[in-house]
């Protein structure tokens, strides 16, 4: 039987299928020496036991086969809200196989070992497989063993959000079942965070690496909700090409007194400082051209500074995927045509 | 200063030396001096003020073209700048008006010179001409319909050869150029610029593999002595319809003059007989031909060519920067399209042109000769458009031998005249041609490195060194004294001088820039040359040893 739980390095990039495209960049970038958080995954493998053995697969089918509403239209749409919270209620409630759960609280008691920690906080993220449309659920600074446990079902029961149940049924996909892969890796308490994108997706320059930062977690950078700090880094020698360092009123952290994490207003000294110094920024930029190189094509990488850590160990990769949003690429025509009416010094 | 010929259209007035204008001679197509019809007619009006619509019709950002003025004989084109304003206004259009340049000069090409081959072709037919010697039997009146059209099909060769290619594509190539010097400090001058733009089949070389050809079933039909035994060229003709042999031969040969007979002794003149005229003039050729019993070497020198240029193209664009690489191969392709348009045109626009203004020209000068108008027929070519027109119908009536008389006077003090290379404010040329890629491509001035103690130094070359003996050969007409290894010291070459290149050691020429017919010619042939010494043929006498050093594109006169 397929293994339900694997270690970032026991997985290569062609696991995708096995657990999910996010956990198999995890273990690429894990494999290839890249300074990844610890974590493991939980494979596709494991949702299916799950689903299957706990009879929680068979209720839903169940449950479907009296659900009658049509995906597009809008009036029906309350009902797959109703259906969403009653079929995530069935997933959340099951217990767990024994020898998962067992598995998965061995793993998380390893990872609070490795850091010292009693109860390491840790993020439950969703990893689709590699021709998965979906756009589930991931969980942050979850601590503790059941915690964990609970993290990883809830986010199996994302495939039952209401927004993945209605792409199902308009897409005529199995409504009842979506395994997906699961990642738990051990949360980085960031300074800054953001993303990049190995080729400026402004021109699809791919000598040039754009960077998005904001204070805090990367999750505030990714919603599009701040303006956050931009850059530009030549891939050749780091040369910092353009900076612009933007006002920043939000940031993504734990709230210091419950522990949750959410929206908070930044602190008036850091509202109008840069996110990054040139060293961070180069640094950065530098791993990111590494990972692109070893991964062969543009990447979109999520990345964090790590607090109490010095460069360059405090930066860290959170996530990398090909990156899609490069602007149709010019013909060289055309980018010889923009080159020779840019250059009239001759 | 007095106007050329009379003629305002190109006379100096003191507005044209200011401090902001320099205008330089054209000693590449204008030496030596044309009779004044041709001078006129047949090259600095249609010519230049086509030039002129090219960079117009294109809206070239930085340059309005090319406006010219007459001194001495020569022509004296100068670049007219562009505002910063208008540079800006430009821009945008000609980005558009370049881009099919770029994506699609084969076709846009191979269409237009068909049509222009075409054209020739019809208007002979329109006339009924089927034979070179049937035009005399043309009435008076016919004759001059057919002289305005043959000039409206003139004009058209002038369009597609300047304004709808030559601006363009030599824009392209002097773009290359810059750009290779700008981001490698390449040189064109460097062996392996040259390298990559060498390895191109065109026209001009079909044309010389006939003419070898030709001397190869010579040789094979053991027609060697007729051709060694004279040196008179019209006596071995003769001598050719003696024999069976012979006159087989000669059959090949007038297939040969039906097709490429179309050109005059001069690549651009109509003072000067065709080829079909007077079919003697192909003999030197072939006695060079003959001469390397047959033997071409431009098929093995192509070769050698095509695969360094794989080599060269693959070095050149390893030392382009990686994110530039896309848009420096398309405009290296660019630059070998001009190298090819270099050589590939000249038999479609100014070497048919010519021999059918010429074939016109001389008939009328024939009945003007006929009619007293002129005492002799060649004097037409010392009359200008209003002359004919006023004498041509009915012929007769009008005397022209006073005109004929002053301007060949003022004609042959120019073929004594040195011509001065630059007038006005010398310091420009540097920025003018940094300005004008066009002509940066076509013209070079000598470039002067006094570390290197040369005796010549030059604007373009082709890489390669070789020591030899030096034949000085002022006009094609003299093309037969090269012997085989000599080194060729020539104002310039054109498609004329082609056979040339098969037997010469080395090139040596006054002007002449990178895409100049010597230096494309002798890359192909993998001669060394060394053109645009602005004074080659006045330092050099025939018998000087001299070492040519394509690679450094300087000349040792070792005597």
């Amino acid at each position: 039987m397929d293994r339900v739980v694997l270690g970032f390095d026991e997985i290569r990039e062609g696991d995708a299928d096995k657990v999910g495209k996010k956990c198999a960049n995890l273990g690429e970038l894990t494999y290839a020496g890249f300074r990844v958080p610890p974590g493991f995954a939980v494979s596709l493998a494991g949702y299916s036991r799950f689903m299957n053995e706990t009879g929680v697969r068979a209720r839903i089918e169940d449950y479907l086969a009296s659900f009658h509403a049509d995906p597009n239209k809008t009036a029906d749409m309350p009902l797959y809200e109703e259906a969403s919270a009653v079929i995530r209620g069935m997933v959340e409630e099951a217990a767990m196989p024994a020898d998962m759960e067992t598995e998965i609280r061995e793993r998380y008691q390893a990872l609070c070992e490795e850091a010292c920690l009693a109860d390491l906080s840790v993020a439950t993220r969703s990893a689709g497989p590699a021709s998965h449309p979906g756009q589930y659920e991931s969980y942050l600074h979850i601590k503790g063993a059941d915690a964990v446990v609970a993290g990883v079902r809830r986010v199996w029961s994302s495939t039952f959000n209401q927004r993945s149940l209605i792409a199902r049924a308009r897409q005529g996909l199995d409504v009842a079942y979506d395994p997906i892969g699961v990642a738990v890796l051990r949360m980085v308490e960031a300074k800054a965070a953001g993303v990049m994108f190995t080729t400026n997706p402004g021109d699809g320059d791919a000598g040039k690496i754009y960077l998005e930062a904001n204070w805090g977690l990367g999750e505030s950078v990714v919603s599009g909700e701040v303006t956050p700090d931009s850059f530009l880094v030549a891939k050749a020698d780091g040369e910092i090409i353009e900076r612009h360092v933007s006002r920043k009123a939000m940031w993504f952290v734990p709230d210091p007194e419950t522990g949750r994490v959410g929206f908070c207003e930044v602190p008036d000294d850091m509202k109008n400082a840069s996110t990054l110094t040139d060293d961070e920024l180069r640094e950065i930029a530098r791993v990111g051209a590494l990972i692109e190189k070893h991964f062969g094509v543009p990447q979109d990488i999520e990345w964090a500074v790590a607090l109490g850590a010095e460069l360059p160990e405090s930066v860290m990769f959170l996530q990398t995927r090909p990156q899609k949003n490069i602007i149709e690429k010019k013909g060289a025509t055309d980018r010889l045509l923009d080159f020779i009416i840019r250059d009239f010094e001759f | 200063m007095t106007a050329v010929y009379g003629v305002s259209l190109f006379e100096f007035d003191e507005s044209d030396f200011t401090e902001d204008q320099v205008w330089f001679c054209d000693v590449t197509h204008g030496s030596p001096p044309w009779k004044p019809l041709y001078f006129c007619h047949g090259w600095c009006w249609p010519g230049y003020q086509t030039i002129q619509t090219g960079y117009e019709s294109l809206q070239v950002p930085t340059s309005r073209g090319w406006q010219i003025r007459a001194k001495d004989g020569y022509p004296y084109p100068s670049v007219m700048l562009t505002t910063e304003e208008e540079t800006k206004q430009r821009a945008p259009i000609f980005r558009e008006r370049i881009r099919p340049y770029i994506e699609n000069f084969n076709a846009l090409w191979d269409e237009a010179k068909m049509d222009l081959k075409k054209n020739y072709e019809d208007l002979r037919k329109k006339y009924g001409l089927e034979t070179y010697e049937s035009i005399k039997d043309l009435p008076d009146y016919r004759l001059y319909d057919m002289l305005e059209e043959y000039l409206i099909l003139h004009r058209k060769q002038w369009v597609v050869h300047m304004e709808y290619f030559f601006v363009p594509v030599y824009y392209l190539f002097g773009l290359f150029q810059n750009m290779s010097k700008k981001v490698l400090g390449l040189d064109s001058g460097d062996p392996l610029f040259s390298k990559a733009m060498a390895g191109f089949d065109s026209s001009a070389f079909r044309f010389n593999e006939r003419i070898w050809d030709l001397g190869k079933q010579a040789v094979e039909s053991g027609l060697e002595g007729v051709f060694t035994a004279d040196e008179d060229d019209d006596a071995v003709l003769r001598h050719l319809e003696g024999s069976d042999a012979g006159r087989a031969w000669l059959e090949g040969f007038r297939q040969f003059l039906d097709e490429y007979g179309w050109r005059c002794e001069r690549m651009s003149d109509w003072a000067t007989p065709s080829w079909l005229e007077k079919p003697a003039l192909a003999i030197p050729g072939i006695r060079m031909a003959i001469a390397t019993k047959g033997v071409s070497s431009i098929k093995e020198n192509r070769e050698l060519a095509e695969r360094e240029r794989g080599e060269a193209e693959k070095e050149l664009l390893e030392k382009v920067p990686a994110d530039q690489r896309d848009w420096y191969e398309v405009l290296m392709k660019c630059a070998q399209n001009a190298c090819y348009f270099s050589e590939d045109h000249t038999y479609y626009t100014e070497l048919y042109t010519s021999a059918m203004g010429r074939w016109i020209f001389k008939e009328i000068g024939r009945r003007f000769a006929e009619a007293g108008t002129i005492d002799d027929s060649e004097d037409v070519f010392f009359l200008l458009m209003n002359d004919i027109y006023k004498a041509i119908i009915p012929m007769g009536r009008v005397k022209l031998q006073g005109k004929v008389a002053a301007r060949k006077k003022e004609w042959e003090g120019y073929l004594t005249v040195q011509p001065e290379m630059l007038l006005g404010n010398p310091e420009l040329m540097g920025l003018v041609v940094q300005k004008d890629p066009v002509l940066s491509a076509a013209f070079a001035l000598p470039n002067v490195r006094p570390e290197l103690a040369a005796d010549l130094y030059g604007g373009g070359s082709a890489p390669g060194v070789v020591e030899g003996v030096a034949r000085v050969i002022m006009t094609e007409k003299d093309l037969g004294e090269l012997r085989k290894g000599e080194i060729l010291v020539a104002p310039g070459t054109s498609a004329q001088w082609m056979p040339a290149f098969e037997i010469a050691g080395g090139i040596i020429t006054d002007g002449g820039g990178a895409l100049s017919h010597a230096v494309i010619v002798a890359r192909e042939y993998r001669l060394p040359a060394v053109t645009g010494t602005h004074e080659a043929t006045s330092k050099i006498k025939t018998g000087d040893r001299v070492k040519v050093d394509g690679d450094l594109g300087i000349v040792f006169i070792l005597k």
